[in-house]
């Protein structure tokens, strides 16, 4: 794999918590177009790994390329978020502001100070807003309290925050584990198709093995900050599930 | 959550029995000083039953006479000025330290900076003085003038309000901020997009409180010799005309019936 097509690379990647090792070092490429899920039991490091990779913390150890760029060296704001946007499991919008003003923080990285507040009273750039709001079939929603919409349509509100940022990779931490099996297909479904668009990569923290296996190219496994397995998608069978949420593995050890 | 980095390890059954122990000492303290009371007649002094009742049967009725009525009326108008003028240079005081306080500006996740603990200092200090002192060091220093009055008010509300303001801004969601974070937003962004608007309603519903409390404030600066309705509640006091007092009593309570209805109209109007 040429450097090019590398656009994550971290190379020894470890954290620390206190005495607690949330994550061993671990090396990970990742090439344009992969799709990887992240699997293992909770506390496994999987959220870790992807706070990581989103450059919201740092890491104790090792060093991070993304589009062949030191984390540590992109300016956070503009080019961080260009480069990584993370998707959390609540959604984690903003209740009390208007559905606007959430999809266009997903442009808090490019704006200058200046317009990032003038736009709260008056909205810059509503335009790619609606475009991106009409795509997920709520611009009718545009101008209401964020609050006042059904889970479902918040869902949609956060996914179109990213097409906004639009970031060349797409972190994902457990999208779908509050959801049914039919608003988890179609997330999942958006996603992907966003990372389409951006001609990136997306890793998402889940632990459903047929959405893994519809959805993903790779899966990489983790328990108690270790990596178990990095294997593409279709060689994932249940043995090796079980094995990686196995919970009396640990006393036998 | 892995923010919090390690968890502080308070030994919980320690912190339950200190707890007991506290408690004991208030409820002991209580009987204590409930059995040091004399019951048999120490309580009201002599001829304090008439006053009273005196006092009681004032209210029926009170002075409406429309001279009296504007005597109280202009004695309201210069509380309320007053009171507006302190609460309004409290806001904007206590609002900017309050954001400093809270260290909200800082690298997310290191604890408190410098500039943090010391304008929690400052803070802490202009609250640690009552209204009445501030009143009477400014009153010294200004003559009886309303400058005294806003100041006197200004000062230990701005303490107040910055530092509840400082902690609610802290006690927020983190889940919201962290997509913002994460979005590109620098600290002042995600201040403006997560944080004020997570705790507007909570910031204002504070403010009006203290609003109230500011009323209150203003009415009794007449111990320092400023003019208002407790200027007037002396003056009839001294006259006894204790129906005279009623009168003003109503306009005060009417006072901060507004602000709490005012209060309640505008926090519904920002939470449709």
């Amino acid at each position: 794999m040429t450097s090019a097509e590398k656009i994550v690379d971290g190379r020894g990647l470890g954290k620390i918590f206190g005495a607690q090792t949330a994550l061993a070092p671990l090396d990970l490429t990742i090439a344009t177009g992969e799709r990887v899920a992240l699997a293992g039991p909770s506390g496994s490091g999987k959220s870790t790994l992807l706070y990581i990779l989103a450059g919201l913390i740092q890491p104790d150890r090792g060093e991070l390329f993304l589009d062949s760029q030191a984390v540590s060296q992109l300016k956070p704001g503009r080019q961080l978020s260009e480069a990584v946007g993370l998707i959390q499991q609540q959604f984690d919008l903003v209740p009390q502001l208007p559905v606007i003003q959430n999809v266009l923080a997903g442009r808090l990285g490019h704006w200058g100070l200046l317009r990032s507040l003038a736009s709260l009273f008056s909205a810059r750039e509503r335009d790619l807003a609606v475009s991106a709001l009409s795509r997920l079939g709520i611009a009718d929603k545009i101008d209401q309290r964020t609050s006042r919409l059904s889970g479902g349509e918040q869902q949609r509100v956060a996914i179109a925050r990213l097409m906004v940022q639009s970031p060349k990779i797409i972190l994902a931490d457990e999208p779908v584990s509050s959801l049914d099996p039919a608003q988890a297909e179609e997330i999942l479904k958006l996603l992907t198709g966003l990372a389409d668009d951006t001609g990136g990569v997306m890793v998402a923290s889940l632990h459903a093995p047929d959405l893994i296996l519809q959805h993903f190219t790779r899966v990489i496994g983790l328990r108690q900050g270790i990596l178990q397995f990095d294997i593409p998608a279709r060689e994932l069978t249940p043995s090796v599930l079980e094995a990686l949420y196995d919970l009396d593995r640990d006393a036998q050890i | 959550m892995i923010w919090t980095g390690t968890p502080k390890s308070k030994g919980p059954a320690r912190l339950l029995e200190t707890r007991r122990l506290l408690s004991l000492v208030l409820i002991g303290a209580l009987v204590w000083s409930l059995a040091s009371v004399d019951w048999g007649g120490g309580i009201v002094h002599t001829g304090g039953g008439d006053a009273i009742k005196g006092f009681a049967l004032a209210l029926f009725p009170p002075e409406l006479s429309p001279e009296f009525l504007k005597v109280a009326l202009a004695a309201s108008w210069q509380t309320v000025v007053h009171a507006v003028a302190g609460i309004t240079l409290a806001i904007v005081i206590g609002l900017p330290l309050g954001i400093a306080a809270s260290g909200s500006l800082g690298t997310p996740g290191r604890s408190s900076t410098a500039l943090a603990v010391a304008v929690r200092f400052i803070l802490a200090f202009m609250r640690s003085i009552h209204e009445l002192v501030w009143a009477v060091l400014f009153v010294t220093a200004f003559g009886l003038s309303s400058l005294a009055v806003v100041l006197a008010i200004a000062i230990p509300y701005a303490g107040i309000l910055g530092r509840i303001y400082s902690e609610l801004l802290n006690d927020v969601p983190q889940g919201p901020l962290v997509a913002l974070r994460s979005s590109g937003a620098s600290p002042v962004r995600v201040l403006f997009y997560g944080r004020i608007p997570m705790v507007l309603t909570d910031i204002l519903g504070y403010s009006f409180y203290r609003f109230e409390c500011a009323l209150r404030a203003a009415a009794i600066m007449s111990f320092v010799g400023i003019r208002g309705l407790g200027f007037e509640i002396q003056l009839s006091l001294n006259d006894l005309r204790f129906d005279e007092v009623w009168t003003l009593l109503f306009f005060l309570v009417g006072l901060v019936l507004l602000v709490d209805y005012w209060s309640s109209r505008v926090r519904r109007s920002l939470q449709s």
